[in-house]
């Protein structure tokens, strides 16, 4: 994930003697940020609250599954990966471990190794499809985690079975009593482990593939298997933070990893590692996972209220990682010195732009016949690249469809079909836009849930059912999340803030916001206006749809043939060479997060028009759904690439295949395996 | 490096500033024991209001004397309420409340609690660890008496279209487990949908959209709905079909879905749209949100050295279009003579839950659920 902090303004200082230590400071940098940041939080918690050993031991043990989890994200992370069956591959050695252990030695040896053995083959899995089918790390690890998560339910629907006592003790007991709890012994074995990993062949290969693999591999680095263990290794971690947690709850819930994966990905970059590959490492992971979980102690410690708890959580990660960035070569810095020199240059006349007027008319040699035609190019052959991208999500579209028609009869031949196939689509559809420009830019928008309730309540309540209000309070709303997405542009741009800190600490926020806003009740519901977009009829089919359709031609030609689409993929490509072409990186930017808080406050009104009154919570559908959406259409998660039609076709793939789902009497577990087999199959099609 | 340090120090130096005052408070409350209440999240309507109705009982007069009640969210996953309730046993807690995120996965950390005299106590959910007090309703219960219902109306015969809670969770299985069993003893009843709604009005208004874009509302004969119904009525009234002519729905307790089973032409302020009185046939059911508040209540009781059962069910809140009333104002004592529906006016979200009398609590009423004020003193 490429962010303006990692482009120095200038280069940095010739090498001197104290270079050697200079260099190896700034390349733990975030690591050493983010230790100090912990040790501030920890001791305010001892201050506050005293400490003893059962205080050390359960702040061992709080944090140890999550940075387990983390230290395998990070090894994924590096190599420039992204993994998103973490959560689940916990969930389902949880599962697995809490319904087969049995009581005696063996078997919990067994299942200890089992856990890990579990781990490998889901990460197997994956390094085969990243590695040697070359399919994008983000659809391939979504996939798995659907699979899993549906094998997880058929094991287990429900909480309960129970893990070995001594297993229990093994992993959260004592190693030696009132002086060194077992967690702390886990932890460092695997922080061990990591640095044995980082010093061998393949540790070094990892940076490479992450730094850059074309690179890697002219310099002979077999980078296919090199990822294939990278994800390997992972998913031994992840059946080791399995196993911990079985130990640290002693017994099995099916959904108890899924909750983990933001926080595992919140853990890596606060821990200084780069989201795009190449820098950072274990360490700092481990470290921003305990961060993380000692935030639970600080609300506790400040008595901070239920309803503020988001807010303060998401103020604690924005603080933890600017708190580490000031400095000279800090963004902001950087920013405020870019800025004076504007100034100054203005003051001299200096200025670039200012000089246009001057710039002699650019002569071009008259153009000499051609001496043969230009190759036929057709409109295919010019946009054959875009097509293979985008053709994958509506192939599947066409087959997901013909199954519907084959299993219910009433679906190619009934509009009333395709009009609740658009109308549900929609939601999906105007997010795609925002959440892909945000990808498509080399980051991610982790807000669009809250910004989605909270737009949503807000005009809900100012309109109360009156159209005359929505006439004003629907722009409000949609200012309203265009400001706060360009708020969250700023502190990516000005801070240098990863995006997904800053958009998972802006959900927190807003989620704050809303509770706040509506004392926990909200008031108020949409207008008959309103409603009539969502539910009436216009020339034959609900009003949306007509409105998808201007959305989705509006959309494609922002990102295809406006100055702004051109800059969004110029930033994605590389940050560093649309600068020096003349793009302004950091308003591209603010620009993209605001459009992309505006697609969100578009949906919240569309979803309270749909169901007529907001509610707290109504956004959490659609986070996974929208980056899923964005990279079925064929867009790279690391930028620079995607087309919305692409975009929409993942949408409309996505949303056919559940309605699929939905008509039928499968259970929910057989339901997310299909899900699962079905995104994977369809952009099998897409490896590059 | 050095410049990296002091400026993180500064930003947690302004974080710090609470010790002061927290200490301030500690004294003052020194005669009063030390109750937390841990909830694993707050972010959807039903964590909101029963956070409300169990402020309200802490700052009822009986509580408040001898409680001092500290509201925590961890977040919503179970190693944040693992770490949260370890603090809070850290802090000197001599009871804590628990909203489980996970009945199974608290296990240990309780265990611990208990060990160190906390008297921990679930409500809603459920905490399998024997030492833990948990105070929820019969879940299998109320499946199945929503499913009799659902089965004598339609005669025994006809299509069910089941809208389930949130998978994997023991409150949606039990439900959902018991529901079909009493669907399996009647052959001519058959589901032909079943989707996860998560127990959220929007949420099962898409996947009902998804269900009738294969389906019709003509091949529906009735509903089964953890959550879900007053949308269900909403979009068959947007579907043209007349409100004489609604299916029968067994579902939750919203008050949208008690201003609907209300009889046609009832007189309410503030009827909009579908939230009105159309005689909807329903049964609604609900987990009550007063079982945090009477968690508190039980805490005190515990306090004075009152025998509290470890097990505490709930009377399960059934209404029918026989039994549903409109409340006037919504104080307990008028809830108390048996209505169970309040004024769109003063409750205009009709997602809300309207479950909240309990002869038990004589504390909470509307304000409580609304506003997290107390009953005033009677």
């Amino acid at each position: 994930m490429t962010s303006l902090a990692a482009i120095p303004v200038r280069a940095a200082a010739p090498a001197s003697r104290s270079g050697a230590w200079r260099s190896a400071l700034a390349r733990h940098r975030g690591a050493l940020i983010a230790l100090a940041v912990f040790a501030i939080l920890l001791t305010t918690v001892v201050l506050i609250s005293g400490f003893n050993y059962f205080q050390f031991s359960f702040i061992s043990s709080g944090g140890a599954a999550l940075a387990l989890a983390s230290v395998g994200q990070t090894v994924v992370v590096l190599t420039g990966g992204f993994d998103l069956s973490a959560g689940a591959v916990v969930s389902l050695v949880n599962v697995v471990l809490g319904t087969g252990m049995g009581p005696g030695l063996g078997s919990q040896v067994l299942f200890g190794l089992a856990a890990l053995g579990i781990g490998a083959v889901v990460g197997a899995f994956n390094g085969v499809f990243v590695a040697y089918v070359r399919m994008q790390p983000i659809v391939v690890t979504l996939s798995t985690m659907f699979i899993v998560q549906g094998v997880t339910l058929l094991i287990s629907d429900k909480p309960g079975g129970s893990i070995a006592p001594e297993f229990v003790s093994a992993f959260t007991g004592d190693a030696i009593p009132g002086i060194l709890p077992a967690p702390v012994l886990v932890v460092a074995a695997a922080a061990a482990l990591w640095l044995l990993v980082k010093a061998t062949r393949f540790g070094i290969g990892l940076y490479a593939v992450g730094s850059d693999e074309g690179a890697a591999f002219a310099s002979g680095l077999d980078t296919r298997f090199v990822t294939f263990r990278a994800y390997v290794l992972a998913g031994l971690f992840y059946g080791a933070a399995g196993a911990f947690v079985s130990a640290q709850t002693g017994s099995a819930d099916p959904l108890v990893g899924n909750a983990m994966l933001l926080q595992i990905f919140t853990a890596v970059a606060l821990g200084g590692t780069l989201l795009g590959g190449g820098r950072g490492g274990a360490i700092g992971s481990i470290i921003g996972a305990y961060t993380l979980m000692i935030a639970v102690n600080i609300l506790l410690a400040l008595d901070v209220p239920a309803f503020y708890a988001s807010v303060a959580e998401g103020t604690l990660l924005i603080l933890a990682v600017v708190g580490g960035s000031f400095g000279r070569h800090a963004p902001l810095a950087n920013a405020l010195r870019l800025g004076l020199l504007t100034v100054k240059a203005r003051r001299d006349g200096t200025l670039a732009s200012s000089r246009r007027p001057h710039r002699p008319a650019l002569v071009l040699p008259p153009v000499a016949g051609r001496s043969h035609p230009p190759a036929a190019s057709g409109w295919l052959v010019r946009h054959r690249e875009a097509l293979k991208y985008t053709l994958p999500a509506y192939a599947g579209l066409v087959l997901v469809l013909g199954a519907t028609q084959a299993l219910n009869g009433n679906a190619m031949t009934n509009p009333g079909f395709f009009n609740a196939l658009v109308v549900l689509s929609s939601f999906l559809a105007i997010l795609a836009l925002g959440q892909g420009t945000a990808i498509l830019t080399g980051g991610l928008d982790l807000s669009l849930p809250w910004m989605i309730s909270l737009v949503g309540i807000v005009v809900a309540g100012l309109v109360s059912g009156s159209d005359q209000a929505a006439l004003w309070a629907v722009p409000l709303g949609l200012c309203l999340g265009a400001a706060l997405g360009a708020v969250n542009g700023i502190g990516i741009v000005l801070f240098g803030l990863p995006p997904i800190v800053m958009t998972l600490a802006m959900n927190g926020i807003l989620q704050g916001a809303a509770l706040v806003y509506s004392g926990g009740t909200p008031s108020g519901f949409a207008s008959p206006g309103m409603r009539w977009v969502m539910t009436g009829q216009l020339l034959g089919a609900t009003p949306v749809v007509w409105g998808v359709a201007a959305f989705a031609l509006a959309a494609t030609l922002l990102l295809g043939r406006t100055v702004f689409g051109r800059r969004v993929y110029a930033v994605g490509n590389s940050p560093l060479a649309a600068r020096f072409s003349g793009v302004g990186v950091g308003g591209t930017l603010i620009g993209v997060y605001a459009l992309s808080g505006f697609c969100a406050a578009l949906v919240g009104v569309l979803l309270a028009s749909f169901s007529g009154q907001a509610s707290l919570g109504m956004g959490d559908e659609y986070l996974l759904p929208s980056i899923a959406a964005v990279v079925v259409g064929g867009s790279l998660i690391t930028g620079g690439r995607g087309r919305y039609p692409g975009m929409l076709g993942g949408v409309l793939l996505l949303t056919a295949l559940s309605t699929l789902l939905a008509g039928t009497m499968l259970p929910h577990a057989v339901r997310d395996i299909i899900f699962g087999l079905v995104v994977l199959g369809a952009v099998l099609a897409l490896r590059d | 490096m050095v410049r990296t340090l002091l400026a993180a120090g500064a930003a947690a130096f302004c974080l710090a500033g609470g010790p002061v005052q927290t200490a301030q408070a500690q004294e003052k409350a020194q005669d009063k024991a030390k109750v937390f209440l841990s909830m694993s999240f707050i972010g959807n309507d039903w964590q909101a209001e029963a956070a409300n109705m169990i402020k309200a009982m802490a700052a009822s007069p009986a509580v408040a004397s001898r409680i001092d009640l500290q509201v925590q969210v961890a977040g919503p996953s179970a190693q944040k309420q693992i770490q949260q309730i370890n603090a809070m046993v850290q802090a000197g807690a001599k009871a804590i409340l628990v909203f489980p995120i996970s009945p199974t996965a608290l296990n240990q950390v309780v265990k611990n609690a208990c060990s160190k005299g906390v008297m921990v106590i679930a409500y809603d959910g459920q905490i399998t660890e024997p030492c833990a007090y948990n105070v929820h309703i019969d879940q299998g219960e109320a499946g199945r008496v929503t499913a009799e219902w659902l089965a004598g109306k339609l005669g025994g015969k006809g299509t069910i279209v089941a809208i389930t809670g949130v998978p994997g969770t023991s409150v949606d299985s039990g439900r959902t487990e018991a529901a079909k069993a009493v669907f399996a003893k009647h052959p001519g009843l058959k589901i032909v949908a079943e989707a996860p709604g998560m127990w959220s009005q929007a949420v099962a208004r898409t996947e009902l959209s998804k269900i009738l874009a294969t389906q019709g509302w003509d091949k529906i004969d009735g509903l089964w709905m953890q959550v879900g119904c007053f949308t269900a009525n909403q979009m068959q009234l947007e579907a043209g079909i007349p409100a004489d002519k609604l299916k029968p729905c067994a579902g939750e307790g919203s008050n949208g879905g008690r201003i609907q089973m209300l009889p046609k032409g009832t007189a309410v302020e503030g009827a909009n749209g579908a939230y009105a009185p159309m005689g909807a046939p329903r049964i609604s059911y609900a987990s009550p949100p007063y079982s945090g508040a009477y968690a508190l209540k039980l805490v005190l009781a515990k306090l004075d050295g009152k025998e509290v059962q470890r097990e505490t069910i709930l009377p399960l809140p059934v209404v029918t279009n026989e039994t549903v009333k409109l409340c006037r104002t919504g104080t307990w004592q008028e809830m108390s003579e048996g209505c169970n529906a309040f004024q769109p006016a003063a409750v205009p979200n009709p997602g809300w839950f309207a479950s909240i009398f309990s002869a038990q609590t004589p504390e909470v009423g509307l304000k409580a659920a609304l506003n997290a004020e107390p009953e005033p003193a009677r």
